[in-house]
């Protein structure tokens, strides 16, 4: 089983339990379990809207979206004229303010984690290359490290236990597994195995998505659990890489509110 | 051939599948269930495939609505987790991207018919007439507006022709005026069968 493990956060405990996902749901029963929040990449270079996401997560039963645009998609566009607050009050979910950095080196992705990190919720740092991985599981102010094996991409040791000591979640995209067939997915699924024998040996925490550019392309939690269940995941541990989304947002919120002071001190407001 | 005792009959369940794709696509049955089959072979290879033994029992699917159906697969019972993960890897249908979501599974076909196919030929903000496309004024980003063809779809839905194909986009991304634009009912989205 994969579990999360985290001794960064671990002061932070009792802050995530509580609040986890419920910030912004207040109808939310406290004993329900965290609601399943999903990574999709919103139009311009996705094919639906913000909004559009969210409706299609809603009726899956998701409880967020993370919407993780890269870099260069602020600038208002003619399709996207809904922001988060918007589509929070007409639809009921939870919509998470992301960016996905995708840079081809450290040294410009290091200068956008730094530019980004206040305004976003959560910074996530798309890896494909072995530097690039290296460089965001070294990063603690980076949340999640997606598509780590993507294209060139590899893992090991090494950066693995660098992810698990510096709280970075490496991300499990399910998407090859859905959308691709033959060789393709033998590699994903080869790649998939190796990387969760890394995070199972460390301990490394760790995302799950279907990595949808589309609404089309999204895929109801249970449907995830399945398909992660028929290629040697734990229905659990899908379960807790969709919910650690919503977590990692909640405790992100937390520590931007301005009554935050570190883990364990605030300010009296 | 004599139908088997009932307790040898094999037992099965029927999962209610709701189907959307976009509004230029056309899907039929035949298509569907092959999409299904290569699914699931693709994903559990030639005996696992034979195990779930997937079937599309019922299946409809309207242009009228702008891309929304509804189907029912039978599956083994002792199979669901597979057949459902099989279900979630079909991609397309006749190589027109589709979105599904199992909407529940019942143990008998009338059972998920009543609880889990929702019709949206009947809903009243169901656009009229096959793959209705209206024009939607819409903003750029230097204040000019453009306008672009877009088809409504239950709930509030709308997707858009650009000259990249398809976006997907609700009636919140149009702006303020286009509630009549397209006479939908967008409070009918915020009540999910899923609750």
């Amino acid at each position: 089983m994969l579990a999360r493990n985290d001794p960064e956060n671990e002061p932070m405990a009792d802050v995530d339990d509580t609040d986890t996902g419920i910030n912004h749901d207040a109808s939310a029963a406290s004993d329900r379990p965290s609601p399943f929040y999903e990574a999709v990449i919103p139009y311009p270079e996705g094919a639906s809207t913000a909004a559009r996401f969210a409706l299609t997560a809603r009726e899956y039963g998701y409880g967020g979206v993370v919407l993780r645009a890269g870099p260069g998609s602020s600038t208002p566009t003619a399709l996207d004229l809904a922001n988060a607050d918007a589509i929070e009050a007409a639809y009921g979910i939870d919509v998470v303010n992301a960016i996905e950095i995708r840079a081809d080196s450290p040294g410009s992705a290091s200068g956008a984690v730094d530019n980004y990190r206040s305004s976003h919720t959560l910074v996530c740092v798309r890896g494909g290359s072995p530097a690039m991985n290296r460089f965001a599981a070294e990063q603690p102010r980076v949340d999640v490290l997606t598509r780590p094996m993507a294209g060139r991409g590899d893992l090991n040791h090494v950066v693995a236990r660098a992810a698990a000591r510096n709280g970075v979640r490496i991300e499990f995209d399910l998407g090859a597994v859905c959308r691709t067939s033959g060789g393709r997915r033998v590699r994903a699924l080869s790649d998939l195995r190796k990387l969760r024998e890394l995070v199972q040996q460390y301990d490394v925490p760790y995302v799950v998505s279907v990595g949808a550019e589309s609404h089309l392309a999204l895929r109801a939690p249970r449907e995830l659990a399945a398909v992660g269940e028929t290629v040697g995941f734990s229905r659990a541990a899908i379960e807790q890489g969709l919910r650690e989304w919503g977590s990692l947002a909640a405790r992100n919120r937390d520590r931007q509110d301005a009554s935050f002071i570190e883990p364990g001190v605030r300010k009296d407001v | 051939m004599r139908a088997l005792p009932k307790h040898l009959r094999p037992r099965w369940r029927y999962f209610g599948v709701e189907i959307e794709t976009r509004p230029d696509a056309r899907i039929d049955r035949r298509a569907f269930q092959a999409a299904l089959w290569d699914a699931a072979r693709g994903l559990l290879g030639d005996p696992g495939s034979a195990d779930c033994d997937l079937t599309v029992v019922r299946f409809r699917f309207d242009r009228e609505t702008g891309g929304m159906g509804t189907a029912i697969v039978r599956v083994r019972r002792k199979e669901i987790s597979r057949g459902r993960a099989a279900l979630a890897c079909v991609r397309a249908v006749d190589g027109q991207p589709v979105g599904l979501a199992i909407r529940g599974t019942s143990g008998t076909i009338r059972a998920c018919a009543d609880k889990h196919c929702r019709d949206h030929r009947g809903r009243s903000d169901t656009p009229s007439g096959p793959g209705a496309e209206r024009s939607v004024r819409l903003p750029a980003a230097d204040g000019s507006t453009t306008d672009r063809p877009a088809v409504g779809k239950p709930g509030g839905r709308v997707d858009v022709r650009t000259d990249e194909g398809f976006v997907g986009a609700t009636i919140l991304d149009l702006g303020p005026d286009s509630d009549s634009k397209f006479d939908l009912d967008s409070e009918s989205s915020s009540d999910p069968d899923s609750e």
